[in-house]
């Protein structure tokens, strides 16, 4: 299972960037959700890191989560 | 109309209701006058009202004892008068009549609230006459070139053309999960083509952005492992939609009828990966970066309402919460074509901002049919959709460059009907869309 972490990203904002700004293998990135620009004009992404790799991603600088991911549903 | 009347008891009377023998007659000249007694209801004894020596009729400064002796007390029956000129006759004729102490209105009580499972109130064709749709037309507002994303279960354009629409999908722009196999504006006919009807309502040429977010095949056992990851996605695609829109046309109407409804789904309170309280979860980041971009956003206040809540309702209290509740979102609440809180609208405060909801919308009327022919377009979500219509067609000679998101959100706020008489209250937010307000609002925009 990944973790949602958020990252901030000054230059490029894609897999390799992320990778190397949280000190993790590439493969441990869930490469389908890639790298999403939350606050781009403030250079903030979210990521999905596995879970192994996630408390030692988390506590690097600019970076911070684990963040739920919680259930939605209709308000039907 | 059917009345109450009350009756002084005369000795006559009281024994021969001790004796249950008869019921109490009206003088004849009332009867010949046109007040008629209901015999199927049981006559009922009134107590006097108790009263200290020098102490005056009023019955709430009442001080003394009730007296229920025969002597002082009253008989109430029920009746009916006529509702044509002659009512007047009869109530003159009653007041002067030494046995008749008085007539008194008999309403109709019930349990008013709109709830679900109750059968629709209204059709679309009342929604949008109290959306003054024509005036919007005539105003050249239809939400032509403008775009609205339906973020839910996906859109399906051939039912809504049977139901008589004509809708726009931008499948280049519309985004759908991973795995899904069905294709934006081809989606099941579900909750998300019952959100894009009502939106049709108010904004028939709107271009519709078809987020099937709803359709992730995420189950969500977890904490960690639900949807709002797949609307995070979804809302990055709408900002980069955004951004390539020419500035000075800028317009973009979002319209979400979801949220979370559990806080076991959720980080508790206090914890720094908590979303539901949380403004520094990044769904709720984003959904301020967007906004900031010019994005208009509207969010469903929910079906937690305390007199009928939806049985998925875990919160013990304030289930208005995450994004629902973010104070650069429009939280619409739900009122049905009577203009009354359906009993099932959340009300507030709200988690990440208290003065929440924000606006009530219509719901709960014969729509979409995307649940059958018999079946309300119901909940909060089918007023969030109906709301975001009104937005979109507003957008259309107003982008973002004459009228920013929170000018917008103001006038919206400023110029709804306050439904409880109180400026904003917990129930309606600051009350009910008013489209003809809003249109002669419109008018002082430079």
């Amino acid at each position: 299972m990944a973790m949602l972490l958020t990252v901030e990203l000054p230059g490029a904002a894609d897999l390799e960037a992320a990778a190397q700004r949280l000190a993790v293998p590439v493969a441990k990135l869930d490469a389908q959700f890639g790298v999403v620009p939350v606050d781009p004009d403030n250079h903030l992404y979210s990521v999905m890191v596995e879970d192994d790799a996630a408390p030692g991603a988390s506590a690097r600088s600019g970076v911070s989560g684990p963040y739920s991911n919680p259930r939605i549903e209709p308000f039907r | 109309m059917r009345v109450l009347i009350q009756l002084r008891t005369t000795p006559q009377a009281r024994a021969a209701f001790a004796a249950r023998e008869s019921e109490p007659a009206l003088p004849s000249h009332l009867t010949a006058a046109g007040l008629l007694l209901d015999p199927s209801f049981a006559p009922v004894t009134l107590p006097a009202p108790g009263l200290a020596p020098g102490q005056d009729g009023r019955m709430l400064a009442m001080a003394g004892p009730v007296s229920f002796s025969a002597e002082h007390g009253s008989t109430i029956v029920r009746g009916e008068i006529p509702d044509d000129d002659a009512q007047q006759e009869v109530l003159t004729a009653a007041t002067a009549d030494p046995g008749v102490l008085g007539v008194f209105s008999d309403p109709e009580i019930a349990h008013c609230l709109t709830c679900g499972g109750t059968p629709p109130v209204g059709k679309a064709a009342d929604v949008a006459k109290l959306l003054h749709v024509e005036q919007l037309t005539t105003a050249g507002l239809t939400g032509a070139g403008v775009n609205l994303a339906i973020v839910d279960t996906g859109i399906n354009v051939a039912h809504l053309k049977k139901k008589g629409q004509n809708p726009k999908v931008d499948a280049a722009h519309s985004w759908t999960p991973k795995g899904v196999k069905t294709t934006p504006g081809k989606h099941p006919v579900d909750h998300g083509s019952m959100c894009s009807f009502d939106a049709g309502i108010a904004a028939p040429q709107a271009t519709y952005l078809d987020h099937a977010v709803l359709l992730s095949q995420t189950d969500g056992p977890t904490v960690m492992a639900g949807l709002l990851s797949d609307a995070l996605q979804s809302f990055a695609s709408l900002r980069k939609t955004l951004d390539a829109q020419p500035a000075a046309k800028r317009a973009l109407v979002v319209s979400c009828s979801w949220g979370m409804f559990n806080p076991a789904w959720d980080f508790p309170v206090g914890h720094p990966g908590n979303y539901s309280n949380n403004p520094r979860h990044p769904f709720n980041v984003i959904v301020a970066s967007l906004e900031a971009a010019g994005a208009d956003i509207l969010f469903a206040a929910g079906n937690c309402g305390r007199e009928c809540p939806d049985g998925r309702c875990a919160f013990p209290s304030l289930p208005i919460c995450g994004a629902n509740s973010h104070g650069r979102v429009i939280s619409v609440a739900g009122v049905d074509t009577k203009n009354k809180r359906v009993g099932y609208s959340s009300q507030g405060p709200g988690r990440l901002v208290a003065s929440k909801p924000d606006l009530s919308s219509y719901t709960h009327f014969l729509g979409s049919g995307a649940f059958g022919a018999a079946e309300p377009d119901s909940g909060t979500s089918a007023a969030c959709p109906v709301l975001a219509g009104v937005v979109a067609a507003i957008r259309t000679k107003y982008p973002t460059s004459r009228l920013s998101p929170l000018a917008l959100r103001t006038m919206l706020f400023k110029t709804a009907k306050d439904a409880a008489g109180v400026g904003f209250d917990f129930d309606y937010g600051w009350g009910i869309v008013d489209t003809a307000a809003v249109l002669k609002a419109l008018k002082t925009v430079p």
